[in-house]
């Protein structure tokens, strides 16, 4: 009984969201997902925002962001189709949807299946992965959700400067002052 | 004890007694032989002393103690009220406010407090306090009063035969643990009667909130003289004063007329303050932290929004009692929403306050004679909005008291009346609260003001010319038209009126100037009641749908298309006389499939910033209609031209453009 466990113990494994982007497919940790939603209302375009921001939606009440994780790789962009799903994670604080061609299932794999990432993965630079879990006939990619998904890193990147002004600043619901001169 | 779970509700009350405070020393200021005055100044320090105490803030603690010791001295008439104890007094407030920031901030060790504090001792250790005149003043002032509920008691035990005594009971001097021996005779005395109420109440006397004295109304077949002679038996009573008193007395001395019971004439003032201290006591008021009523105010929000789509849906079913029952609902949700609203709301006296001190300030460094004049103080705003206030007001009256108001030998010469008047008003009028500020000083020098714009480059000489005299006054709204420096340069005004111009208009504010040069000068701020929820104009651009702030709003008008001229490559139309660019609003925000480009006749939103107009080009006009503001979040941080997002009725988003940043 005691070595059960303790061999249950070496075999720690980890619950997996598996979707899909395109053909590949790419996993997040279970415990970073708040909900999976289908997209009934539609995306509203933000003007200005960065472009791999495709919009926001109502999430019941709340206004969320969508990013869309194709034109965040710099894959070809996809069509939103029936299978098309948003996954809403957390990720500093912030919820965050992540637009994905489809949702394939939960899986759970040994942790000892996850190995580094290497640095070119399907397209997809090392620098947004946690690293790549090979099971028997299936490469899954792990995503690290919080170098794909914040905004921050991006500034880090310099792939996008005109988004310096996204900081960890309190969203601020009125209207924005304009810069104040120095005067008394 | 960790008393940091009560900082915030010590602040709070603080905040208050300050307040009070500063109100009281500039009302005594004005009259100072009001006892009623003295009385209520000494109380706020008194609770302040107390409440510093419990927290451990020692050195507040300590001024207000040496604040009330001088205090005590004005009550009893030891001292009599002149201009340096008003100044020490308010020096003494001063120091309050800077240790009040510093508890907030975690610093009140730092602060310097040996000055202020022997300042106020000067007044105390001329004359020692004697102690037995303090008491008996206490004894002559003690009143008992009752509350409606325990008249309508009385009226009723009266008519079964019940007397209602009072009974004024004085403990020796030396009596130990005076509390419990109250509390003893109390119990004793329960025995004879029912015991309506008592001065100070039973929790305070077991506590031993009193001096020596104490009043016991009680309702009791015996006759007074057994009641009397009762408790002067009892251990350590030193005397019993005792009557009877009948239904009529209790009413009047419930309405504060003539007392029943002789007192001394100086002692009116305590008696006002013993009742507001009991009315207080039962003051319907709950105190509630503004995160919640924030997040009631979102859920009502949600509630809104849910109810719009409710009725979109009901409209599709053509089933009448959906219909009736969503309406209903409407109603239901609209009151809510009100009554919601008005939790938040504060009286901008919370603001106003703070002025008669500012002015009477302002005018002795300034050598003016400057009169406050202030009305409409109890006007409601969103304290939101009220905390943002405070900072544009200040620099709107300061400017009418540093450059409105003339020094009194101009005034005079001019054959205007001193003091000048500076009047701050305040009033309601339909969904906004209007703010206004009138001095009856110099006025604004356009001449001077035209000479500064073209000093500072703001304007060219060609387009001075074509400005009427509201475009002159605006251009002392834009930047740069006065910093610091040139203060003193310029008689007119303008002290950074930039800032306030953007810190209203960021509330969702208008502000305008009007002024008639000797006459004197009127800017009117017009600020929305609450930032929560705001009207907007709906428009339709290509498939998407945007929400337009209606104070950005100038008008809406419609263009025909040959009345669109280019002028460099932009698209101009005349609006008002003048000629206003057009931006077609698609082209800003990168919508694909506008319609506008095709119509024959266009509607155009036009936007007011500052003294520009700006013409937005729409497809369509939707609707007026009141939206909840939602942010993008930090995700999406600050997007320049857009303000945050609504939710509509279907359930759909639109996005809040804030186009003065395109305009």
């Amino acid at each position: 009984m005691k070595e059960k466990q303790s061999k249950e113990r070496q075999e720690e494994t980890t619950q997996l969201i598996i979707f899909k982007l395109g053909e590949e497919e790419f996993g997040v940790d279970i415990l970073q997902v708040r909900e999976i939603e289908k997209l009934e209302q539609g995306i509203t375009r933000v003007p200005k925002a960065p472009p791999f921001v495709e919009g926001v939606i109502n999430l019941r009440g709340d206004i969320i962001p969508i990013v869309d994780l194709r034109a965040r790789f710099g894959l070809t962009l996809p069509e939103l189709g029936v299978d098309s799903r948003v996954i809403i994670v957390e990720v500093g604080g912030s919820l965050v949807g992540m637009l994905v061609d489809a949702v394939v299932e939960v899986l759970r794999i040994p942790v000892s299946a996850i190995e580094p990432p290497p640095p070119i993965t399907k397209g997809v630079d090392s620098y947004y992965l946690a690293g790549v879990a090979k099971l028997q006939d299936r490469l899954i990619v792990l995503l690290n959700l919080e170098h794909t998904l914040s905004p921050e890193e991006e500034k880090q990147l310099g792939e996008l400067n005109e988004m310096s002004e996204l900081s960890e600043a309190e969203p601020e619901p009125e209207l924005e002052p304009e810069p104040e001169p120095e005067v008394e | 004890m960790d008393v940091s779970q009560y900082l915030n509700v010590f602040m709070d009350e603080c905040q208050e007694h300050l307040q009070s405070l500063n109100q009281s020393l500039l009302a005594l200021e004005q009259n100072p032989d009001n006892p009623e005055i003295i009385n209520s100044i000494f109380r706020a320090a008194h609770t302040l002393k107390g409440a510093s105490a419990t927290m451990g803030f020692n050195k507040m603690s300590n001024v207000t103690h040496a604040m009330e010791d001088v205090l005590t001295l004005l009550r009893q008439n030891e001292l009599k009220v002149n201009a340096e104890i008003i100044n020490t007094l308010f020096e003494a407030l001063d120091l309050l406010e800077v240790l009040a920031q510093g508890i907030r901030e975690g610093r009140e060790e730092d602060i310097e407090i040996a000055g202020v504090l022997q300042n106020l001792q000067k007044f105390t250790t001329q004359e020692p306090v004697s102690k037995p005149d303090q008491a008996a003043e206490r004894r002559r002032t003690l009143q008992l009063r009752y509350l409606p509920a325990e008249i309508e008691q009385i009226k009723q035990a009266v008519g079964e035969g019940f007397n209602l005594n009072q009974l004024h009971v004085y403990l020796q001097e030396e009596c130990l643990l005076k509390g419990a021996r109250a509390f003893m005779i109390l119990r004793e005395l329960e025995a004879h009667g029912e015991i309506v109420r008592t001065i100070p109440t039973a929790k305070e006397l077991e506590d031993e909130r009193f001096e020596t004295d104490f009043i016991i109304g009680i309702l009791s077949k015996k006759p007074l003289d057994f009641l009397v002679r009762f408790l002067e038996k009892m251990l350590d009573v030193d005397k019993v004063e005792g009557k009877v008193l009948s239904v009529d007395e209790v009413l009047v001395e419930r309405r504060g007329g003539g007392a029943a019971k002789a007192t001394a004439s100086d002692s009116g003032a305590q008696k006002g303050g013993a009742a507001a201290k009991i009315l207080s006591n039962v003051s319907p008021t709950v105190r509630v932290d503004i995160r919640k009523l924030d997040d009631l105010m979102n859920l009502v929000g949600e509630l809104v929004i849910t109810r719009s789509r409710l009725e979109q849906l009901s409209s599709e079913h053509e089933d009448q009692t959906l219909e009736e029952t969503v309406q209903q609902l409407t109603r239901l949700t609209i009151d809510l929403r009100d009554q919601v609203l008005k939790t938040r709301m504060v009286p901008v006296d919370n603001v106003f306050s703070r002025f008669p001190r500012l002015v009477r300030d302002l005018a002795r460094e300034t050598g003016k004679e400057v009169q406050l004049q202030i009305s409409g103080a109890e006007t409601e705003l969103d304290r939101t909005v009220i905390d943002e206030i405070v900072d544009p007001l200040v620099h709107i009256v300061r400017n009418s008291v540093d450059h409105g108001i003339e020094p009194p030998e101009v005034r005079t010469a001019a054959g205007k009346s001193l003091p000048g008047i500076v009047e701050l008003k305040a009033y309601q009028a339909g969904n906004n609260v209007v703010i206004e500020v009138i001095d009856d000083g110099a006025g604004v020098n356009l001449e001077k003001v035209k000479a500064r714009a073209l000093e500072r480059g703001i304007v060219s000489f060609e387009e001075l010319e074509m400005m009427d005299d509201e475009n002159v006054m605006n251009l002392i709204f834009l930047p740069g038209f006065s910093t610091s420096d040139q203060v003193t340069d310029i008689s007119g005004r303008g002290v950074g009126m930039d800032v306030v111009k953007t810190q209203i208009t960021n509330l969702g504010g208008v502000v305008e100037m009007s002024s008639e040069q000797g006459k004197g000068t009127r800017i009117t701020i017009r600020l929305p009641l609450t930032l929560a929820i705001i009207q907007t104009l709906i428009v339709q651009l290509g498939d998407e749908v945007f929400a337009i702030p209606s104070t950005l709003i100038d008008q809406t008008i419609s263009v025909v298309q040959k009345d669109i001229k280019m002028l460099r490559n932009r698209e101009v139309t005349l609006y008002r006389d003048e000629l206003i660019p057009l931006i077609r609003l698609q082209d800003y925000l990168g919508v694909t499939g506008a319609k506008n480009t095709s119509l024959e006749e266009l509607d155009v939103v036009v936007v007011t910033t500052g003294e520009r107009r700006v013409g937005f080009v729409v497809d369509t006009l939707l609707r007026q209609q009141d939206v909840v503001i939602k942010s993008l979040g930090s995700y999406l941080g600050n997007i320049p031209g857009i303000a945050g997002a609504t939710i509509l009725g279907n359930g759909k988003i639109a996005l809040i453009l804030d186009l003065r940043s395109v305009a």
